[in-house]
């Protein structure tokens, strides 16, 4: 290894050395400076943007102050003449007063005036389920008269109309009312019947326009293998939606046996007492008893 | 339209009519059905959520509260409908209903409140209501009537006729055809003391005899509301008596009195049963 014979050279690695070294700490200094400053941009830039979302806030919550204030300002106008408040006034109790004839037909009745006298409607609902509306137009003379009305035929309105129109028109309206609402229920139970258990019948539902007389075929289980029972209900009270008449009867030729026949006893306290959707229901729902308990 | 100079004067006066014209519909309205609402209000909550939009189907939940009487009863009921719109039709459906009644004296009346509560079913809690009403006011008369013509007795006492009436029909037609001019011409009073132990609305009414006070009839007529909303009353006799009287009743009157009230009613229908009832406790002729 031979080393240049140059003074400067011996020096010169050394020097070499140190002017590196130099140079590789001052790099070093370099990208040290580099990164603090890129971290202070970074929180700066950081600190900006939380900055302008507060400016946001304020600006935003500014405005809507703003608006309030012009908005509550606005009713409290120093020029109000006093008859624009009465107006006011007038408007809003016409407006309940609106509101408050609408509401009559919660009650079953209601009513428009008409030049003749009054058009009644009458309201109809079946446990909570509202049904239709029938209407019957009076005309105020001596005698009280019916001038025309969309009560079924089958309702017997002259029945009722001779015994209470005259003498007490407020019994006459409620009179009906009970007959209408106990047609709706009896007619919501059997359209129910038709519509939700088919599946249980056997052969048609067999009804009249009153639907106080009901017969039909049904079994306990619709795909099951129980016996078929032919049931008869009659509602001898036009005013209620329970039957007054009821029965079960077997169709067959072999006499039953000890549980069917408490099976048919129970089923027609069951119709008694009960409307007719539910008590299909509770079949309904002792058939899904009984499944479960052969699946498990 | 009016010829004015203000637009606003005009349509005041518009407005001022209609209203009136408002106030006297309810108010006839408010008579035809005996039921006077007194406010009423009403919000709607949309229920349809997208997917339901996308079949078609529209929900729409309504808050309704209304406040008002019906003669001396006062209720106020808020209640919940539901209304579901599809394809083929709409459907309403009471699904909460809450009812507050004044005056609480009414025991018979909770119960019913409770029932109609529970079943949602707003018509028949006023169409009882209504019922209800009318027979409490045809006992307070009733009981007012006989309480007016008693005073004081003559003779002493005879035997007891109690009756009860089923046939609520043949009395609700007599109610209602009742010819108020008869009272006022009769001057006849009965010579017994007739009281009313619980005031005016009272549910009994009990008549002595002034000669005899150890005797006495307590009439009891409740109004019911049976489970159907049916309003029926239901009248009962409780005759009081003297031990030495009882002992002395050797065809057992007493002991069938309430039996025969119930007979009585049938037949001649609850004014003329008390009617004679009364009369026969202040009949002369000792045996």
């Amino acid at each position: 290894m031979e080393w240049a014979n140059d003074g400067k050279s011996r020096g010169g690695v050394l020097a070499h050395l140190e002017r590196l070294e130099i140079q590789v700490n001052r790099s070093r200094k370099n990208l040290e400076d580099l990164q603090r400053a890129q971290a202070i941009e970074s929180a700066l830039g950081t600190k900006i943007h939380k900055l302008r979302c507060l400016r946001d806030e304020l600006r935003a919550e500014a405005k809507q102050r703003q608006a309030r204030v012009k908005a509550s300002t606005v009713n409290v106008e120093p020029d109000q003449t006093p008859e624009i408040s009465e107006q006011e006034i007038a408007k809003r109790r016409k407006e309940n007063v609106k509101a408050i004839l609408q509401a009559y037909r919660f009650t079953g009745l209601s009513g428009k005036l008409t030049s003749r006298g009054v058009c009644v409607c009458i309201s109809t609902a079946f446990e909570g389920n509202l049904l239709d509306s029938y209407f019957i137009d009076l005309v105020i003379q001596k005698p009280l008269r019916i001038h025309h009305h969309s009560i079924p035929v089958f309702i017997p309105l002259e029945e009722i109309s001779a015994k209470y129109l005259q003498t007490n028109i407020q019994h006459f309206l409620f009179c009906l009312c009970e007959y209408l609402n106990a047609y709706a229920g009896r007619k919501y139970q059997a359209d129910r019947l038709q519509s939700d258990f088919a599946a249980f019948l056997v052969g048609p539902l067999r009804r009249n326009s009153l639907c106080n007389l009901l017969s039909f075929t049904y079994k306990v289980e619709p795909r099951g293998q129980s016996f078929p029972f032919c049931a008869r209900l009659l509602y001898k009270d036009l005013t209620t939606a329970l039957p007054t008449d009821v029965t079960v009867t077997y169709q067959g030729t072999d006499a039953l046996s000890s549980s069917w026949e408490e099976q048919r006893a129970s089923h027609e306290n069951l119709f008694f007492s009960k409307p007719l959707h539910q008590v299909f229901t509770s079949f309904a729902r002792k058939g899904e008893k009984l499944d479960m308990s052969l699946v498990s | 339209m009016y010829q004015s100079d203000s637009e606003g004067w005009a349509s005041s006066k518009d407005l001022r009519s209609h209203l009136g014209h408002l106030e006297s519909e309810l108010r006839f309205l408010s008579t035809l059905t005996g039921i006077s609402i007194r406010n009423y209000s009403m919000k709607t909550e949309d229920l349809t959520n997208t997917e339901k939009k996308e079949k078609s189907i529209m929900k729409v939940l309504q808050r309704h509260r209304l406040s008002g009487n019906c003669r001396m009863i006062t209720f106020q009921l808020e209640f919940q409908i539901l209304e579901i719109q599809n394809k083929e039709s709409l459907s309403s459906v009471i699904t909460d209903l809450n009812i507050i009644m004044e005056p609480t004296e009414y025991s018979e009346l909770s119960e019913f409140v409770s029932r109609a509560e529970e079943r949602r079913d707003l018509l028949m809690f006023f169409r009882s209501l209504h019922f209800f009403v009318e027979w409490c006011e045809y006992r307070k008369r009733t009981f007012e009537h006989f309480k007016e013509r008693s005073g004081p007795a003559r003779r002493g006492v005879t035997s007891l006729q109690p009756v009860v009436c089923r046939d609520w029909e043949a009395e609700t037609k007599r109610l209602h055809s009742r010819d108020r001019s008869q009272d006022q011409c009769t001057k006849e009073k009965y010579p017994a003391a007739v009281h009313l132990p619980e005031g005016a609305a009272s549910s009994c009414m009990a008549v002595q005899s002034t000669c005899q006070p150890g005797f006495e009839l307590v009439i009891v007529w409740r109004v019911q509301i049976d489970e159907e909303g049916k309003v029926l009353p239901k009248l009962d006799l409780l005759p009081k008596a003297p031990q030495q009287a009882l002992k002395l009743d050797r065809n057992r009157v007493l002991e069938t009195a309430p039996l025969s009230f119930r007979a009585l009613l049938g037949t001649l229908g609850i004014e003329a049963a008390l009617e004679s009832l009364i009369k026969s406790l202040c009949t002369a002729g000792y045996d």
